[in-house]
């Protein structure tokens, strides 16, 4: 018994410590913002390989849960003779809360994996201290853009996972089952409300989006320098990411849609 | 001797482990100082103190008169411009050609024109021979050559210190012997100050003008590679002669034999 409850404490040491060092690293980062000059094209080199080439996977995904919504929400609706309201309920389900966390879900899985990988393997290859050695702050150089491109390309990927989703949604529900065009887009164009539903979806991938970055380059900065310690390190970042995603979607959302 | 490093007392323990036990050295300005040592005795860790990039839990580090391991982290970044480091995998930036690797610290840390970098770029590629090579990418450089662009790009700012983290290991023959007549050349040529740290005894005593011997968390043996080789140290003797039993045992610390075995009168 005495055993489990030092367990118990210790695990609960080791998080507080893991707390306290991830968020020194994030002062450190935040602290050390890089020069427009040099900053700028290192920010825009990962905007291309966080945000670019997550498009495709974001794309397909989009389409397909938009496709999935349109089939079962007609599916629903027209058990209530309201299948005219798909338009309404697609754009809603997307824009409030599959778009941000099913975006963050995928960016954690693909992008943040990536970098935490990347960031090991430059520990485990002493760039990371060769650059120390050289008078450059890794924190500034290579994690600070990678932090602050994850921070700006997740919104954005939302932005486009919600659109793509309801031109799926619309694919299936007006081209395929035969909804009035007219209904599917004027009943979202009434119910969708531009501040309550999309700056809030917004916002929430932005949370999202500083989480999941902050995750994965802490992660990749903090881990052992071994094959093991990066695989390790990467598991941890998409399960970590999934994990605080969902849990802040919830808080979140009581936040904003809770009407308490 | 005037010393450009000088570590005075220095206790170090790394994961409940104690590296360093009181070590106290001098490294003398514009010679190549080998540090060596059997493996695990922390002559990386030596390194990386002087580097500033651990702190000694005791005892001081001066390096060209500042106190490294008290420098602020600007000061620090800015006090390491005046160094440079060959690590034991080169640690080339894998995403950058040979040119941009050595192109590296001159376009962080100057503002100077392209074709002023580019001619420094291919004197510095020059120097280790291997100005050919600027358009390769890491991955298609064996390992020496690996090791000697990395030379290259850590001389790109002309440092007043070099330290060579065991640029001899896994090289061949011909490898070691470029490596060998590079550090000697570049020491004499540009007046660097050059610490060697290796456990390849041979190669380190024909280049250096002064070693010292790392074991057990202290030096157990210093001076010029003649008087290492006369040291009364059995433990200095068995390392220099590399024999494999003396005072460092051939055997790790074990039980009885016969107990392991289960032989008659072994048990316990």
């Amino acid at each position: 018994m005495i055993d489990r409850i030092a367990s118990f404490g210790r695990s609960g040491t080791e998080l507080v410590v893991s707390l306290g060092r991830a968020s020194r690293f994030l002062a450190g980062v935040l602290w050390g913002v890089p020069r427009p000059a040099t900053g700028f094209p290192l920010l825009l080199k990962q905007l291309y390989s966080v945000g670019v080439l997550s498009l495709a996977i974001i794309v397909v995904s989009g389409l397909f849960i938009g496709m999935v919504l349109g089939l079962q929400g007609y599916t629903i609706l027209s058990d209530f003779g309201s299948e005219a309201a798909i338009g309404q309920m697609i754009a809603l389900t997307l824009v409030r809360e599959l778009g941000p966390v099913v975006t963050a879900l995928l960016f954690a899985g693909r992008a943040g994996s990536a970098l935490t990988a990347e960031i090991g393997l430059m520990k485990a290859t002493e760039q990371l201290s060769s650059m120390e050695m050289m008078g450059v702050d890794p924190l500034r150089r290579v994690i600070a853009p990678r932090l602050w491109a994850g921070f700006i390309a997740m919104p954005v990927l939302a932005i486009i996972f919600s659109m793509v989703g309801i031109w799926g949604g619309m694919l299936v529900g007006v081209e395929w089952l035969g909804v009035f065009e007219g209904s599917y887009w004027g009943n979202m164009q009434a119910s969708v409300d531009f501040w309550d539903d999309v700056v809030n979806g917004v916002i929430k991938s932005v949370v999202f989006g500083f989480v999941c970055a902050w995750i994965a380059v802490y992660q990749g900065y903090d881990c052992v320098p071994t094959s093991a310690g990066i695989s390790s390190a990467t598991t941890k970042t998409v399960v970590y990411s999934s994990l605080a995603v969902l849990g802040l979607d919830f808080v979140l959302t009581a936040v904003m849609f809770g009407n308490f | 001797m005037h010393s450009y490093i000088s570590l005075k007392d220095v206790v170090f323990s790394r994961s409940g482990r104690r590296i360093f036990n009181g070590v106290s050295v001098e490294i003398p300005r514009g010679k190549v100082t080998a540090i060596m040592g059997p493996s695990g005795s922390g002559k990386t860790t030596l390194l990386r103190l002087i580097g500033g990039q651990l702190q000694p839990d005791s005892g001081q580090i001066m390096v060209d008169n500042q106190p490294i391991s008290k420098l602020g982290r600007t000061e620090l970044y800015a006090f390491r411009r005046k160094m440079g480091m060959l690590f034991q995998s080169g640690a080339l930036f894998t995403d950058l050609s040979v040119y941009e690797n050595v192109a590296f610290p001159m376009r962080v840390h100057t503002s100077l024109p392209e074709d002023m970098i580019r001619d420094i770029v291919l004197m510095k590629l020059e120097a280790v021979g291997l100005r050919g090579a600027r358009e390769l990418m890491p991955s298609e450089l064996s390992g020496g050559m690996n090791r000697r662009v990395a030379l290259a790009r850590s001389i790109a700012l002309d440092p007043e210190l070099i330290m060579y983290d065991e640029p001899f290991a896994g090289q061949d023959p011909i490898g070691m012997g470029v490596l060998v007549k590079l550090i000697h050349d570049l020491n004499s040529s540009m007046g660097l100050t050059s610490v060697l740290v290796s456990h390849d005894v041979k190669e380190s005593l024909s280049i250096c003008h002064y070693a010292c011997i790392i074991a057990d968390g202290k030096v157990i043996g210093a001076g010029t590679p003649a008087e290492l080789q006369e040291h009364p140290s059995e433990q200095v003797q068995q390392f220099l002669q590399g024999q494999p039993d003396g005072p460092v045992p051939f055997h790790y610390p074990s039980p009885a034999a016969a107990a392991d075995f289960g032989l008659a009168g072994g048990a316990s």
